[in-house]
């Protein structure tokens, strides 16, 4: 398995810390959630999401806690931390300013 | 408070891995069952709904272990992992285990000894205050040598011009007494210190108070006593009521004021301290000290040290003792004479100042020695876990297949390797420690107790635990690497046998490089080894065999002068009549013994080179029957008489050198030279003795001269008494004999010639070494021997299946040897030739130690060479005869 490259994984951090920013999620739910979101254009896969979440968690941008599940069962549920929001703001932003920057020149290219 | 949120989940996976683990199962589980359910809402059985979440999930432990390498400390947590399983997989093989421990061991242990010799002499401070700042004094007249004895006068001309770089200049004197406590004497090692010896050196002592800078200003002025730590408990047992009390040092009454630290022996290195008097005490009258030694500018006996001021150099100070020297030279143009004053670090000093850096010189050979020792152990342990990692490719192949990436492997097996070097290093400090307890027991012999401290301190145990981490690294990591390197799926699939070839490559490279690092220890070793026989056969101008020696001191049970003589007259008749005894005499100095004697000399009709001070040479004071008892003989005139005694006029004899040197083309016979500082004398030659060696066992002779012991009297003086018989059958004779006649007399250094020749300057350095290059070169030998039976019996059982095809196609037994044999040979003539390149190339560097032969010495070359050769062939024919007897049936069915 390749590992993804640093955009792609960054990426995903930002899209994993904004989709647990509204509630608490489970790694399946997050995985849904991307997907439908998305309207199943981004498909994550299990083999990059754990690692990524739990990478997130050591990194304290997110914490983990068990909790009953929708199908009453107990499952581990990530919630963003305080540092966690302030990151996810910072790379917003970043994200915000490096899409506009790329839509850009792709359109002055065309033009 | 992210930091602590960090902190506090690394330590839960830390200590709780095994839950956290638990955890990541339940979470990666509950993903699957959603997904399953999800499948199952989608119309699939349930079997093929799980079927397919578990084929979306994909490799579930890689991921596992994904997540893990996300969460780890890693280090921490994979050390103790890797520590756990590093130990269980040693335990696993003891036998295995066992060897590479004992082979680190040897190599550790020999590095550890080593150093903690070297240790003692360059690297071990002195216990006192800033010891950096502590520099040695040396002096140069001319062109005569380097000199660490300057006169008393010397330190008031010298401080006071060098204040600025020096804040204090302090020194001593050693002289061998008799100290007294009710009665009884028993000899002491003193050094006469100046005034500000403690200040300066920035000590405190153990008991009572140090000397102050106000003493020992005048002649006998002060009559306290500082004790040595170690003379203080074994001499008053450690008692604290020491202070105060009144004892003698010969005979003179002297009051016990301190006790210095113990691990204090004073600035020398070799020579313990055991008491310490002021400088002004030395009120004995001798030879080479009067009664104004404390004003004569030249009269130079005291050894002197400076502190340097902070922040100044010794470079620094260098420069401005250059120009005191220069203004010295000027202003006391007699005494001082072309006078070159010098600093050393003192640590750079030891024993002596010597700008040749030739300790230092040995020290790094002998380390670089040790080194390749450490080198070839650490071969042979490779050499052993690359046939370990051959067999654990499997093992690694799994453990990669679960997940585990290269980097993890490598680190694994790092940890495996050098928890096999700590155990090698733990075994080998403990050897290493028992060798230098060795070391520091060889008896130094001559007539002064020399110690020799070689104990283990921090920097013994940094270094060994460095050798150790390093020996880990080394040996680990090319195995290592090798077995992390696999393909997976082949290594999986393979059979073991077949692995092999390039491996096998890479460890007859290193038993190539064992071969010649073994080589050249064992050149090395032979080199030393003929040096010693050289030096041993060296002809000394005596006869060393049948005489003993001993030394007394009549003055340290009080005798004067008169007493003294007429003691030594009695004694010596004595001793003539005992039966066995051939002949007796005296002596103030012993061949190669620590105490040298030498003088100025103006000689009338000799003119020194321009610019230069009057010769110095060499003397010793004897009683008649010297020449006769030591077997030197006479050559021209006549020998001492009884009759040559203070009422007559002063005689001497010279030896040939020295009628050579000052009188080349006349008779020295009736020539007439004075000498002596203190209290100049003239003396007549009466004789020429042959040449004989007292200082140095090779090289020049040295100009030595002999005065009459009667005319010229010294207390301390040593009886060599030749005998029929070996001498030590008399030793209890001869010394009840003095007991007999003056009862409480000190005897001590009761010895054979040939004991007293083993002293750093006689054979000592010579049979170090040799012991030393010997054992380090048989370590080489049989680690190499080791190397090479374990290289080609592991080739030759990765063969047998060839071994059988072959001889089911009719080769013989004897073919299959002579391919082993080969191969062997190959590999010892290629390892033979390297080690004598690199032999030759290295050997430059010993020259200055060796004696009668070249470092290339062609014999020791070729003698080693065909020596190593034998033994290695020796150890690949065993494994080839093996290989022979295989029967092909058996070959051909193996595995």
């Amino acid at each position: 398995m390749s590992k993804p490259t640093d955009l792609v994984q960054g990426t995903l951090d930002l899209l994993i810390l904004k989709t647990v920013a509204l509630e608490p999620m489970h790694g399946w739910g997050v995985a849904q959630r991307i997907r439908m979101v998305s309207r199943e254009v981004l498909q994550v896969r299990q083999g990059a999401l754990y690692p990524a979440l739990h990478r997130l968690e050591q990194q304290g941008w997110i914490r983990a806690e068990w909790g009953d599940s929708e199908n009453n069962r107990r499952a581990k549920f990530y919630s963003l931390t305080k540092a966690g929001r302030k990151y996810l703001d910072r790379e917003e932003a970043n994200w915000e300013r490096l899409s506009s920057a790329i839509g850009l020149v792709l359109k002055t290219a065309e033009g | 408070m992210r930091w602590l949120a960090k902190i506090s989940f690394r330590f839960r996976s830390l200590f709780r891995g095994n839950a956290a683990d638990c955890d990541l199962d339940s979470e990666l589980l509950f993903h699957v069952e959603r997904q399953t359910a999800v499948n199952i809402a989608a119309g699939m059985p349930s079997a093929e709904a799980r079927r397919q979440a578990m084929i979306e999930f994909g490799g579930v432990e890689e991921l596992k272990e994904e997540c893990r390498e996300m969460r780890r400390i890693n280090w921490l947590q994979d050390l103790l992992q890797d520590l756990r399983y590093g130990l269980r997989m040693l335990r696993k093989s003891p036998g295995f285990t066992a060897v590479a421990v004992l082979t680190l061991a040897l190599g550790i242990g020999a590095n550890t000894a080593i150093f903690s010799v070297v240790n003692s002499f360059l690297f071990r401070p002195l216990p006192v205050r800033s010891p950096d700042q502590i520099a040695s004094l040396a002096v140069q007249q001319g062109q005569q040598p380097l000199s660490t004895a300057f006169s008393v006068s010397d330190i008031h001309d010298i401080s006071g011009p060098s204040a600025d770089v020096f804040s204090d200049i302090f020194g001593y004197q050693i002289g061998y007494e008799g100290l007294g406590v009710k009665g009884a004497a028993q000899p002491i090692l003193i050094n006469y210190v100046t005034g500000n010896y403690f200040t300066a050196l920035g000590i405190t002592p153990r008991l009572g108070r140090f000397i102050m800078p106000s003493e020992g200003k005048v002649a006998g002025a002060d009559p306290v006593l500082v004790l040595g730590y170690s003379y203080w408990k074994t001499r008053f047992g450690g008692n604290p009521n020491v202070l105060g009390e009144k004892v003698t040092i010969n005979g003179t009454p002297v009051t016990v004021i301190g006790v210095a630290p113990a691990g204090f022996n004073g600035v020398y290195s070799l020579v313990e301290a055991q008491g310490y008097l002021p400088l002004g005490m030395l009120t004995v009258e001798t030879w080479w000290n009067t009664h104004d030694f404390l004003t004569k500018r030249d009269l130079r006996n005291t050894v002197l040290l400076a502190r340097l001021r902070p922040e100044v150099s010794v470079k620094q100070a260098q420069a401005v003792l250059k120009v005191v020297g220069q203004r010295l030279s000027r202003q006391y143009s007699v005494e001082d004479q072309a006078m070159a004053l010098f600093a050393f670090p003192e640590r750079l000093s030891r024993p002596n100042p010597d700008p040749s850096l030739k300790i230092a010189k040995i020290a790094a050979l002998f380390l670089v020695l040790a080194g390749l020792v450490l080198v070839l152990a650490c071969v042979n342990v490779a050499n052993i876990l690359l046939v370990r990692s051959a067999a654990r490719r499997r093992e690694m192949a799994v453990r990669a297949s679960l997940g585990a990436g290269r980097a993890r492997l490598i680190r694994q097996l790092l940890t495996e390797s050098i928890v096999l070097a700590f155990g090698g290093g733990a075994a080998g400090v403990l050897l290493g420690t028992g060798l230098s307890r060795l070391l520091s027991s060889i008896n130094l012999r001559g007539d002064i107790p020399i110690t020799l401290d070689f104990s283990l301190d921090w920097r013994v145990f940094f270094y060994a635990f460095a050798a150790a981490l390093l020996t880990g690294v080394l040996v680990g990591i090319v195995p290592a690497l090798r077995a992390s390197s696999c393909n997976l799926a082949k290594t999986l699939h393979e059979c073991s046998r077949t692995a092999a070839a390039g491996r096998n490559r890479f460890r007859t490279a290193l038993v190539i490089v064992e071969i010649s690092g073994s080589l050249v220890l064992l050149i090395v070793a032979g080199l030393f080894t003929r040096s010693l026989a050289n030096a041993q056969r060296s002809d000394l101008g005596f006869d060393p065999n049948h005489l003993l020696n001993l030394t007394i001191d009549p003055h340290e049970i009080g005798y004067n002068k008169e007493q003294g003589l007429a003691f030594e007259k009695q004694l010596l008749e004595r001793l003539r009549a005992l039966p066995g005894v051939r002949s007796a005499s005296l002596a103030s100095i012993v061949p190669f013994s620590y105490v040298t004697s030498n003088d100025f000399l103006q000689i009338p009709g000799y003119q020194p080179p321009a610019g230069e001070p009057p010769p110095l040479v060499w003397d010793n004071f004897v009683s008649p029957g010297y020449f006769s008892t030591m077997s030197i003989p006479i050559v021209d005139g006549r020998d001492f008489t009884d009759a040559d005694n203070e009422t007559a006029a002063p005689v001497a004899i010279v030896n040939q050198s020295m009628a050579a040197q000052f009188w080349p083309h006349e008779d020295p016979i009736g020539r007439k030279f004075t000498f002596g500082s203190g209290t100049p004398v003239t003396v007549r030659i009466v004789g020429v003795a042959k040449d004989s060696r007292f200082q140095k066992m090779t090289g020049p002779m040295d100009p030595y001269f002999y005065v009459s012991l009667a005319q010229t009297y010294l207390s301390l003086q040593t009886i060599h008494v030749r005998t029929n018989a070996p001498p030590e059958a008399i030793a209890h004779e001869v010394q009840s004999a003095v007991e007999a006649l003056a009862p409480g007399m000190p005897v001590f250094n009761v010895e054979t010639m040939t004991q007293a020749l083993g002293t750093l300057q006689g054979l000592l350095v010579f049979r170090f070494g040799a012991g030393l290059a010997a054992s380090l070169g048989v370590l080489g030998l049989i680690l190499a021997v080791v190397g090479v039976y374990g290289v080609i019996s592991h080739a030759a059982s990765q063969r047998i299946h060839e071994f059988g095809i072959r001889m089911a196609l009719g080769a013989q037994p004897l073919d299959i040897l002579k391919m082993i044999l080969r191969q062997g040979l190959m590999i010892v003539a290629t390892g033979v030739v390297l080690g004598l390149l690199v032999a030759s190339a290295f050997a430059r560097l010993l020259a200055n130690f060796l004696v009668g032969v070249r470092p290339t010495d062609p014999y020791t070359y070729a003698g080693v060479s065909i020596v190593l050769g034998i033994v290695a062939l020796l150890a690949s024919y065993i494994p080839a005869r093996r290989a022979m007897k295989v029967d092909p049936m058996v070959a051909l069915r193996y595995e």
